[in-house]
């Protein structure tokens, strides 16, 4: 028998914030962009988990990364 | 000439004055190739997420500039081979704009209907409404 009752989730809606504020070309000297993106152990959070559109996760991921070049961010959390 | 941007680290413990010939030697490198300076932006000391070379400090400069290509050869063999500059990094901004100028025609164009459509209804309603009349 099944119970009756399901649990049940109310899932946020993931916006992309890239698409909602029109930001067209992100910037690696950006940081504070940049760190809402990379949690404290410096990896870059999926879009799964951020709801960013494929072409802003790309944009998003080489700013990351020359970021990382320039030392502005960690590669690994400290 | 394309637009390019240069960021660079140069060495917090080096003594001033090697900073200051040694930024002014890449200025030259670009102005000599018949390029010319757009912008300076000397972000000073700053803390790096990670240590270059045993240094944990490191004074930033971005500058934006239009040069030839050649120029740019130049300007990595300077960086690379002295001393004070801990890294260095240049951007084709016409590259990494060009993406940037087509989404915001098209965000500007799409706009511009939005509201040509919402005019044309407007008016259309004005008129329903005067026929009434």
């Amino acid at each position: 028998m099944r119970p009756h009752h399901k649990k049940r989730f109310r899932r946020r809606v993931k916006v992309c914030r890239f698409t909602v504020e029109k930001i067209n070309y992100i910037d690696y000297k950006d940081i504070e962009l940049l760190r809402e993106y990379t949690p404290t152990n410096g990896k870059i959070l999926p879009r799964r988990v951020t709801g960013t559109r494929p072409a802003f996760q790309h944009k998003l991921t080489r700013a990351i990364k020359r970021a990382r070049f320039m030392a502005l961010l960690p590669y690994t959390g400290a | 000439m394309p637009l390019y941007e240069l960021g660079i680290i140069v060495d917090p413990e080096a003594p001033p004055e090697d900073e200051a010939s040694t930024m002014e030697r890449l200025e030259g490198i670009i102005t000599d190739a018949g390029g010319e300076m757009v912008d300076k932006d000397a972000r000073g000391r700053r803390q790096l997420a990670y240590p270059i070379k045993k240094k944990n400090y490191g004074v930033y400069h971005f500058w934006t500039f239009n040069a030839d290509g050649e120029a740019l050869d130049a300007l990595n063999f300077e960086m690379r081979t002295n001393d004070v500059v801990l890294r260095s990094l240049i951007l084709n901004m016409d590259r990494e704009l060009r993406r940037k100028r087509k989404m915001d025609a098209k965000q500007a164009a799409r706009a511009e209907k939005k509201a040509a459509k919402a005019a044309a209804k407007a008016e259309a309603a004005s008129a329903v409404e005067e026929e009434l009349t």
